[in-house]
């Protein structure tokens, strides 16, 4: 079925499986790769995306169910220069990089809600993020700087 | 959230915008090392490792695959120190997978950045002295009246320049030094400082490339069925419904070794992923699970308990345990430790293209040579003709070193005829293995009459990850790695009893040094109880005649705070271990919060040698405390043959919630450089249980633990 996606403030139309997870659909359809896979049952992150600025797991979400302006990764600035993309170089989170596109939209969505969160509102946002290099030190740090 | 940009983040801004135009783009991992590079010119080589185009801008090579352990920059900044240039003005380059033109690539073991190190410092020496050498030729003088700096070459005599770009021609016609001055470290300008990261920026966008992220004209998406018991054979395939899904192309039977076994499976190839993945959903596999599903962790176990018994090869021994243990009273501890899976954050995944006369790969990999050698040997081929295209990896930790995947993918692309991508799910990767081995170490300790421990024996029952099949049960020595050989006690032995079983193990982060010293350094502090002496106290005494350890273990008391007071409601524990060379103590500080053990604080002392990019090496830290403590608080069960856990939801990793504060403090050395990458995971466990100890009175001895507290398991 063709579905039209609204993404990164355009207007994407794509023939496919209405069953196809959002996140296929960006990443093989659309070609945006920022958004990862990393579990498949909404459990570690990796693929967030924000969809009318809340944090949603793109992985388990069909495509077909999709409505509002999804942003990814690569639309969230033009030059790496959102404050939260600041910070996070600023910290040096990154590792292998893989979750940090999900850290960072995470992290995004809830700076909008809560602009000067705590260490507990830090951990409930973050906590269905999941890291295996283990940034977590540096994500709480990123946030605190990009909160200032 | 401010949008306006006050000074600080200005300054941080334009490092960061500056920096990321220095990199200028991402590593396309193209078998040429395809980069837009900042220079529209065309460079000069001076060596492998180094080149220079005619307006001076400097392109360094980074030979070694980048999975988050930060030598895309270290590697540079090592070049970078002894050719004389801007960290901050050079363009990274990732080489390609060419063994004869830059050594060994493979990124294991730490080693890096410690077997690298001398070698890379004579490559930046070497292009330097060369550089001197045609600028001293332009002149007329000697080269000794020349310097070089940050870029240039500076005629002592008339102070007059000229920048790199103006001499490299010249310079690559130089015969090369075989043996070049190198720097004075008290000179060092860019090695030991904390140097942004190059890699950082292209993190934070969306624009590293990894492999799952690569895709080729034609390829088609493969999803493998597999066994959940681990060596299965396929008895039977109905594909009629999974050829019915929309996009599905093929049903191929494929099949891949581990370490000496072959793996089965079924693969559905689609044109999406997804059509890949629905239409594996839709196949039915019968498996001959060859009577392996009987199976359990208990079980597993039990024959690690009856096998202890037998068979131990020592690999160590000093003085004469068994007659120190005979004239005294014992304490004996049996440790347990389950299996753990690596689950890197990026799933499993290769893309290989077999053709008439040759192949390609591309994907995430440890190991770009080892998997050109051995495509070129599957396929018959000669390595030339064998294309490797490495990107950055979502994660290593050990799983991405073997070539399992590339066989699968081109097992595939052969029997299809088309490029095939094979992408496993999370579940393949956490049932599949290999995986961690879980672990079985009895120690026996006894004290002479000063409290001293005078007799230690260490044993190791274990599976031997390079030593899998077969008939021969002798270890080859590794199996008992991160067993602290150094502790000054007159009578040790340190014994291994190798098993063989169908549950495939691997590498994993510090491999046996992930798990013998849980049992080591807990039976340390058993002992020390036993003698009544404070943990640290008992430690340094038997390393006063090893100046590392005793170093790590006073600066530990100062830095730690060992010897503060803590409540009732608090403890604190210590550990030591050494892993690729680096020597570390970890004290961990625990409190009770109502029912539950909260960590509030891990402090760890290292002495790694010189310390290339200190920043990279905290972050290292934090990372392995993080695995560490995963790996402390869940593990892998086996029931039915199989492994339980399929997902995250089972196998909880750590969460940001769970992470303590973490403190890591790099003690100034000027000796050659250890191993970073490791660093803290194998003290993490022991130390953390013997805070727990220090608070509750109670031994943990088998793993996973609880931190709630009445459900530590103190086995």
């Amino acid at each position: 079925m063709e579905v039209t996606l609204n993404i990164n403030g355009e207007k994407k139309t794509v023939d496919l499986d209405p069953d196809m997870p959002l996140l296929w659909a960006i990443r093989d359809f659309v070609g945006l790769t920022g958004t990862k896979f990393g579990c498949g049952i909404g459990q570690c992150g990796a693929c967030t995306v924000l969809i009318d600025g809340q944090p949603i797991r793109s992985c388990t979400l069909p495509v077909s169910a999709v409505s509002g302006a999804i942003t990814t990764i690569e639309g969230l600035s033009e030059n790496n220069d959102h404050p939260v993309q600041q910070a996070w170089i600023e910290a040096q989170v990154p590792q292998c990089g893989y979750c940090q596109s999900g850290q960072i939209l995470n992290a995004v969505a809830l700076l909008e809600q809560n602009p000067n969160p705590s260490d507990e509102d830090i951990h409930q946002a973050m906590d269905g993020v999941l890291c295996r290099c283990g940034t977590y030190p540096r994500i709480r740090k990123a946030i605190k700087i990009a909160r200032q | 959230m401010k949008t306006k940009i006050n000074r600080r983040k200005f300054v941080q801004l334009s490092a960061a915008s500056s920096l990321f135009l220095a990199v200028g783009c991402v590593p396309k991992g193209d078998q040429e090392g395809e980069v837009v590079n900042v220079s529209s010119l065309p460079s000069t080589e001076l060596n492998q490792f180094i080149k220079i185009d005619r307006e001076g801008k400097v392109t360094l090579m980074n030979h070694r695959p980048e999975m988050g352990q930060g030598t895309y920059q270290a590697i540079p900044m090592i070049l970078a120190e002894e050719l004389e240039v801007d960290i901050n003005r050079i363009t990274i380059e990732q080489s390609p997978a060419n063994s004869e033109r830059y050594g060994r690539q493979m990124v294991v073991g730490s080693h890096s950045i410690q077997n690298e190190y001398d070698k890379l410092r004579k490559m930046g020496a070497a292009a330097k002295a060369m550089l001197l050498s045609a600028a001293a030729d332009r002149w007329q003088m000697d080269p000794a009246d020349c310097t070089a700096r940050n870029g240039q070459v500076t005629n002592t005599q008339n102070k007059e320049t000229l920048h790199y770009g103006e001499l490299v021609e010249a310079a690559a016609q130089m015969d090369a030094p075989a043996d070049p001055k190198l720097k004075d470290p008290k000179d060092f300008k860019i090695i030991g400082q904390p140097i942004p990261r190059a890699d950082i920026p292209l993190k934070t966008n969306g624009q590293a490339e990894f492999g799952i992220d690569k895709s080729v004209p034609g390829m088609l998406y493969a999803s493998i069925e597999r066994s959940p018991v681990f060596l299965g054979k396929v008895a039977e395939i109905d594909d009629s419904e999974a050829l019915k899904v929309p996009g599905v192309k093929q049903v191929l039977k494929t099949s891949r070794e581990v370490f000496g076994r072959t793996r089965q499976g079924v693969a559905v190839l689609a044109d999406t992923y997804w059509a890949a993945y629905k239409g594996r959903q839709a196949l039915k596999v019968t498996w001959d699970q060859q009577g392996l599903e009987a199976n359990t962790s208990a079980s597993i176990m039990e024959d690690y308990r009856k096998a202890s018994a037998k068979n131990d090869d020592v690999q160590f021994e000093k003085g004469n345990a068994d007659r120190a243990f005979s004239s005294s009273e014992l304490l004996t501890a049996t440790y347990e430790m389950p299996y753990q899976a690596h689950v890197p954050m990026e799933p499993m995944n290769a893309i290989v293209h077999v053709e008439k006369d040759k192949a390609a790969f591309w994907g995430s990999t440890q190991n770009p040579n080892g998997i050109r050698s051995f495509l070129a040997e599957k396929l018959n081929m000669s390595p030339e003709n064998v294309a490797i295209n490495y990107t950055f990896m979502g994660g290593g930790f050990g799983r991405r070193s073997l070539t399992d995947i590339a066989e699968e993918a081109a097992d595939l692309s052969q029997q299809s005829g088309v490029p095939v991508k094979v992408i496993w799910t999370r579940e393949d990767d956490q049932t599949q293995g290999p995986f961690r081995a879980c672990s079985l170490n009895i120690l026996k300790g006894a004290l002479d009459e000063e409290g001293q421990l005078k007799a230690l024996e260490h044993k190791v029952v274990c599976q031997e990850i390079r030593n899998q099949t077969g008939n021969n049960n002798t270890s080859i020595g590794q199996m008992t790695g991160g067993i602290n050989t150094e502790y000054g006690v007159p009578n040790m032995a340190v014994k291994a009893v190798v098993q063989k079983h169908y549950v495939p193990i691997s590498y994993w982060r510090a491999v046996y040094h992930s798990t013998n010293p849980f049992a080591h350094e807990s039976f340390i502090d058993e002992m020390a109880t036993k003698a009544g002496k404070d943990p640290l106290a008992f430690r340094l005494a038997m390393m006063q005649d090893h100046p590392r350890f005793r170093r790590v273990l006073e600066e530990a008391r100062k830095i730690a705070n060992w010897d503060a007071s803590r409540s009732l409601d608090q403890g604190r524990g210590i550990a030591i271990a050494e892993r690729s060379g680096a020597h570390f103590a970890m004290v961990v500080d625990v409190s009770r919060d109502n029912q539950k053990i909260k960590i509030d604080k891990i402090t760890t002392i290292l002495d790694l040698g010189t310390c290339v990019n200190p920043d990279t090496v905290k972050a290292q830290t934090e990372g392995s405390i993080v695995m560490g403590l995963s790996a402390t608080l869940a593990g892998l069960t086996i029931e039915n043959g199989a492994v339980v856990e399929q997902n995250f939801d089972s196998y909880p990793l750590l969460k940001i919630s769970q992470c303590p504060e973490i403190e890591t403090h790099i003690l100034p050395s000027d000796a050659k450089p250890d191993g970073a990458g490791e660093s803290g995971l194998p003290t993490v466990a022991p130390a953390l249980a013997n805070a727990i100890y220090d608070l509750t009175g109670q031994r943990i001895r088998k793993l996973p633990l609880s931190l709630e507290l009445g459900k530590t398991d103190i086995g």
